[in-house]
């Protein structure tokens, strides 16, 4: 049975100075307190600085005695985390969780591999061969999709639901379909169309 | 033949045997007379341990550990898990390292640690804590303390030893916090997790009774299926054959069927090679040529080079492209593939080779395989014969005779059947291709298949006494034949070890460390442990 009050309790923890840390946990939508959403700042200094990544983070029912599942929604370059699905290679995620740790220091550890990428133990093998065999290359990449994926403002979030409001769909359901494609115009409009 | 003098000097020591006391007398015969001093015969010592020893034996090691170093059972079971249940090593390394560092690596810690201090002033002094896992606060007693000073609530380590326990890692289950690496007390493991859930329990005793086996070099599961239950304990050689008491003979080694005098390497690579169809391909390869239509192979029944497939395309044999219909015998109209290809001819007549001598060793190696399975149907009429015999009946009418004797019969066709894969490696391509000079490899293959014949005749010899309608034989000849299959046992008995010595001194020595293989052991003497 997954541990109600420690969930709520770690929501409230995390949250108190997401400004400082730079992660912030909520809710994913609904009240099931087992399907969350992490987000963490890009570090300074990297070619993730400026973008805001969002995580989907599962708890299992055993959680926190066992590792919550996490994987990057926004597309990332990064030797430990899969440029196809966002699946991420992180020891504390796996064998070396531990119930005294939380989602919060769990995301703030993620925060971490961003900025110290660990090549020699990749997720993505081919991210990491630029990484280490051309990395101007890597950095580059990395940065322009941080750009493309991870700067969405909120102002062309705005633009967007407008444009589709306007070829007359409902201004909820723009919203959400939106959501669920993270901010891709293009996926949100097909999607719409087919339903 | 050149044996016979075997048979004559043996002759007199088999006249004692007529007395009754003929039990000594065989392993005499099996250990003495003929085996000069070669004392590697009885190297090796094992034991097998069934279920209700499992918990004795473990008991014995950890007792060691406990006096040795004064510690209690929980600890002890930590350090030996850790030191895959080796007490010498630990004697060793307590030596060596000192009690901190061995201590350390095995994730114990020290009494005299920072967990009476820790105890004394953050933990005692409290009242009410929060546990840091479900972030409530209980009074100090819903709280324990691991060794390293680290506290939870009860309900918390609960749940992480039964989760630690489900996933199979109850033989080191960590505290809580993150990277502290003791191993928590069993005894607290257990007080918690029964609370909850006794079957729980019951697993993690088990779990930790089988670490006795799971984490122990000289120790390993018989590989019987369905499992038997028991475990296979070897003190010093691990490559040796071993029989379980469930009657499974086995190589340690590898843990698949005993095979020596092949290497675990050999035998590998030889069951795969019987396994796989690549020599059926390369029998394809080499005799049959696919029609250049529908690329079913053809083989050629005779004839001339013309050749038409079922489909009714014809086409040349020699080069395998498509004809037309008129030929005579020498050609083929308006065709012409005279040209001579060499490298492709030199690859067939390989194959062809390499396809032979498969074939050759592999009948071999079978047919021995063939006559043990016939001959040991023989156990039932001789097992008859034995339970028909009247306690007062002289030596040769007791049967035991013949009974030693198909035993030693049954040791040697294994032999024999498993010589022959050996030679194949032995003096193949494949593995010492690049260690032996061609000649070298000549020589030692005469030195080994001239044993070989000998030990066949002798086997073959013994197994057609044994092979006798006993009950149609006078008193003279069964006293007789006793007489030869006595004789020729010991001779067999001896031959074996003496294709095992020639194998381990004069043809595998230079590379003995990659191809160690098992020392011979009579049949009798494997019944002995």
């Amino acid at each position: 049975m997954l541990d109600v009050s420690r969930v709520q309790k770690e929501l409230a923890e995390c949250n108190k100075d997401k400004a400082i840390s730079g992660v912030s946990i909520n809710l994913h939508g609904g009240d099931d307190l087992s399907h969350l959403e992490g987000t963490i700042s890009g570090p300074v200094g990297t070619p993730y600085e400026g973008g805001t990544f969002r995580i989907d983070v599962r708890l299992p029912s055993g959680y926190p005695f066992e590792p919550p599942k996490m994987q990057f929604v926004t597309k990332v370059w990064h030797p430990n985390i899969s440029s196809q699905n966002g699946a991420i290679c992180l020891d504390i995620l796996k064998d070396q969780w531990s119930p005294a740790l939380t989602l919060k220091t769990a995301l703030l550890s993620l925060q971490a591999l961003l900025s110290a990428p660990e090549p020699d133990d990749p997720q993505d093998a081919v991210v990491a061969q630029q990484y280490l065999q051309n990395h101007p290359t890597f950095v580059a990449t990395a940065q322009y999709w941080t750009e493309a994926f991870a700067k969405r403002t909120s102002v062309g979030i705005e633009e967007k639901v407008q444009k589709l409001v306007e070829m007359g769909f409902p201004e909820a359901l723009v919203k959400s379909t939106l959501d669920s494609v993270n901010g891709d115009e293009n996926m949100a409009l097909e999607k719409l169309c087919s339903s | 033949m050149d044996d016979d003098d075997y048979y004559y000097s043996q002759s007199s020591d088999d006249e004692d045997a007529g007395d009754d006391d003929d039990d000594d007398c065989y392993d005499d015969l099996f250990d003495d007379p003929l085996c000069d001093e070669d004392s590697s015969t009885n190297s090796y010592e094992y034991t097998v341990i069934e279920e209700k020893s499992l918990l004795t034996l473990q008991m014995e090691a950890l007792q060691k550990v406990i006096e040795f170093l004064s510690l209690s059972e929980s600890s002890a079971r930590i350090l030996l898990i850790h030191n895959r249940w080796d007490v010498t090593k630990i004697l060793e390394l307590f030596d060596r390292k000192g009690k901190e560092q061995l201590f350390l690596e095995a994730g114990l810690v020290l009494d005299d640690n920072n967990y009476n201090n820790n105890n004394d002033s953050s933990f005692s002094a409290l009242s009410q804590i929060t546990c840091n896992v479900c972030f409530d606060d209980f009074s100090k007693d819903e709280f324990s303390v691991m060794s390293c000073g680290h506290y939870y609530c009860n309900n918390c380590w609960t749940e992480h030893f039964i989760v630690k326990i489900n996933n199979g890692a109850s033989r080191r289950i960590s505290c809580i916090t993150p990277k502290c690496n003791a191993i928590c007390d069993e005894a607290i493991v257990r007080k918690l997790v029964a609370k909850k859930s006794p079957d729980v329990v019951c697993r993690f005793d088990r779990f930790l009774l089988e670490s006795y086996v799971e984490d122990n070099n000289k120790v390993k599961w018989c590989p019987s299926t369905p499992h038997c239950g028991n475990a296979i304990c070897v003190e010093d050689d691990p490559c040796c054959e071993v029989e379980c008491s469930c009657g499974l003979t086995f190589c340690f080694n590898c843990l698949l069927e005993a095979h020596s005098p092949c290497s675990c390497k050999m035998w590998e690579l030889w069951s795969q090679k019987c396994k796989d169809e690549s020599e059926n391909i390369n029998w394809i390869m080499v005799n049959t040529k696919p029609c250049p239509k529908c690329r079913k192979n053809v083989v050629k029944n005779g004839g001339c080079n013309h050749v038409r497939c079922i489909c009714g395309q014809c086409f040349c044999w020699l080069c395998g492209n498509a004809t037309g219909t008129a030929h005579t015998y020498d050609t083929i109209d308006s065709h012409s593939c005279g040209r001579y290809d060499d490298a492709k001819s030199k690859h067939i007549e390989r194959a062809k080779r390499d396809l032979y001598r498969y074939t050759h060793y592999h009948n071999r190696y079978e047919s021995h395989a063939k006559s043990l399975k016939e001959e040991i149907n023989l156990y039932e009429t001789i097992e008859g014969l034995i339970n028909d015999s009247k306690s007062e009946d002289t030596h040769f009418k007791s049967f035991r005779w013949a009974l030693d004797g198909l035993n030693q019969l049954k040791r040697a066709r294994e032999v024999l059947s498993y010589s022959y894969p050996f030679a194949f490696y032995m003096f193949g391509r494949e593995l010492f291709i690049d260690d032996m000079r061609p000649e070298e490899s000549a020589m030692k293959k005469n030195l080994f298949e001239d044993q070989q014949q000998q030990l066949e005749c002798q086997v073959e010899n013994l197994s057609m006494h044994l092979g006798k309608s006993f009950d149609l034989l006078s008193d003279k000849e069964l006293f007789e034949t006793s007489q030869h299959v006595t004789n020729l046992s010991s001779i067999v008995n001896r031959l074996c070890k003496e294709m095992y010595k020639c194998i381990e001194n004069d043809l595998l020595l230079p590379f003995r460390k990659n191809h160690p293989i098992a020392t011979y052991m009579s049949n009798a003497l494997r019944k002995k442990r």
